[in-house]
């Protein structure tokens, strides 16, 4: 799978492609808008990361016309804080997620992931059954059991594992979890998601066998039955 | 404010240095020449004074430290326990930048604001609802005495900023077995929310001070202690939404701060979006 990077900072793009190609990505680098608005033509991309800055062409107005052009390639913008810091913007302009820098790249990642992965399942009605090994939740009913058990869950534990059943085996990270489940865009600071989390967790593993929802150190919760 | 870029760019700039230097195992006095000028541009910044110098030049030398005393190691589990503190010590300085950024933003009127209508007494619960769980966890009461329907003319992300650092505190300052209330009415063409508590509070002469940047009760550092850029953020994001915010003594026995926002125009009240 291909990504394509347009971002002038040289450094940062090539720390960027290295860290994408050892999680098994091919990527594409442009430095400048004019360059990556021709290389996003040329095609073959399953994901855009543009940043907002840009010399010759801004971001936006590259993604703009990509969008305008038809290409329904997802895309991640990213922007400096304290400039172009308007994710409504980034949104409008065709953007699918928008970060801020300096950001870590297990946050990149994930998001990275997350949209692919979104892109791939897109089509298709909307899932009211989600299902994760022994684990089912009914996104009608808001019922969720466990081999067979139900489970009594508050309405925001219920929002976290529909969120993490639906990146099933992905890194969801807590800047992600706060956006989507809370819809907060900033970080606040104490581990306030971390403790939802483990009182999730009890109620999911805690008198079952394996454990399904483990913390990825430096990075986030992903649901999976480790090997 | 250019005094705030500008050193927020050297700073960024040291991080980087730090890692890269670390990594090729040299250019010792790269880092300590930006050390230096680093703080020899708060230094002379007077606006902010030697505040920030301190703190940006507290975990500077720490990592230096760390970093020298590392290289003289091969062994590479060290090593590698250096790299993580050191990453940590970069997210710290990070953090500080973000907030220096978005204070600087925020009190030039840089800041975009969407005002809408938003029911505060839902965000306010919603609010509660987050932390609720980690003051459990650090064995605090919060408790919630909100009126109804109180609607406000503001941003809904600033609005869950401000409420979020004053009851980041709350969880931090206040000892275990302490009380959190948070309270909101609205009189007139007011709207008054309070956070108050029952710790240690905020002694009368440092009132207005807390407000400033990087002043802390206690002035010990530790890498993972706050930076004191909480409170003057509360400030900033309470006059872009044209209100305000001060500290009191609380009947409860510590500290409470008080945020005073205008409330939404007359009319039918809209539903939150
Ligand atoms: N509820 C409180 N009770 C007692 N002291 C408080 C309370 N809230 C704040 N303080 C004091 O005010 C100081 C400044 O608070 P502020 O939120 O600005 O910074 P911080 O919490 O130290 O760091 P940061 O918020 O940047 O992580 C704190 O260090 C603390 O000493
Ligand atoms: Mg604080």
């Amino acid at each position: 799978m291909k990504l394509l990077i347009i971002e002038d900072d040289v450094a940062a793009a090539n720390l960027l492609k290295r860290g994408l190609e050892e999680s098994g990505y091919a990527v594409d680098l442009a430095h400048d808008g004019e360059q990556g608005l021709k290389q996003a033509r040329a095609g073959g991309h399953s994901l855009w990361v543009i940043d907002i800055m840009l010399p010759v062409r801004d971001g936006l107005s590259v993604l703009k016309a990509l969008r305008d052009e038809g290409k329904g390639t997802p895309a991640l913008i990213l922007s400096a804080l304290g400039k172009v810091d308007d994710r409504v913007e980034g949104l409008r302009a065709g953007g699918d997620d928008y970060m801020v820098k300096p950001y870590a790249f297990a946050e990149l990642l994930a998001r990275v992931e997350a949209l692919l992965r979104r892109s791939r399942s897109s089509g298709g009605g909307p899932d009211t059954l989600l299902e994760f090994a022994d684990l089912k939740i009914d996104l009608l009913s808001r019922t969720v059991t466990r081999a067979g058990q139900k489970i009594d869950l508050q309405p925001r534990e219920f929002s976290l594992l529909e969120c993490l059943m639906r990146h099933a085996g992905q890194v969801v990270t807590r800047t992600m979890l706060l956006e989507i489940v809370w819809e907060y865009f900033f970080d606040p600071q104490t581990n306030v998601v971390d403790v939802h989390i483990s009182r999730l967790r009890q109620k999911i593993d805690k008198n079952f066998s394996p454990p399904l929802l483990h913390t990825v150190r430096g990075s986030g919760y992903v649901l999976r039955v480790e090997a | 404010m250019p005094g705030i870029w500008i050193m927020a760019a050297l700073l960024l700039g040291v991080a980087g240095a730090a890692i890269g230097f670390w990594l090729a195992r040299r250019r010792q006095r790269s880092l300590e020449s930006l050390r230096s000028r680093l703080v020899a541009v708060t230094q002379s910044s007077r606006q902010t004074g030697d505040n920030i110098a301190h703190d940006l030049r507290t975990p500077l030398t720490r990592l230096h430290a760390d970093v020298e005393t590392t290289l003289r190691n091969e062994d590479s589990e060290a090593h590698r326990a250096t790299l993580e503190r050191v990453l940590t010590e970069i997210q710290g300085m990070q953090s500080i930048i973000s907030a220096l950024l978005t204070l600087g933003q925020a009190e030039a009127g840089g800041m975009p604001v969407k005002k809408m209508a938003v029911n505060l007494s839902l965000l306010l619960e919603e609010i509660l609802e987050l932390y609720g769980p980690s003051a459990e966890e650090r064995q605090l009461r919060l408790q919630g005495r909100i009126a109804l329907q109180i609607m406000v003319e503001a941003d809904r992300q600033l609005l869950a900023r401000i409420f979020s650092n004053l009851l980041d505190n709350a969880l931090k300052y206040v000892p275990a077995d302490g009380l959190v209330v948070l309270s909101a009415t609205a009189k007139g063409g007011e709207v008054v929310v309070t956070v108050e508590d029952d710790g240690p509070g905020i002694p009368a002469e440092m009132r207005d001070r807390i407000f400033e940047r990087f002043t802390r009760l206690d002035p010990s550092r530790t890498p993972s202690g706050g930076a004191g850029l909480g409170l003057s953020l509360v400030k900033a994001f309470a006059k872009l939404l044209q209100g305000d915010v001060r500290a009191e003594a609380s009947r409860l026995g510590g500290a409470a701060f008080i945020v005073t926002l205008p409330a939404a125009a007359a009319g039918v009240p809209r539903p939150v979006p």
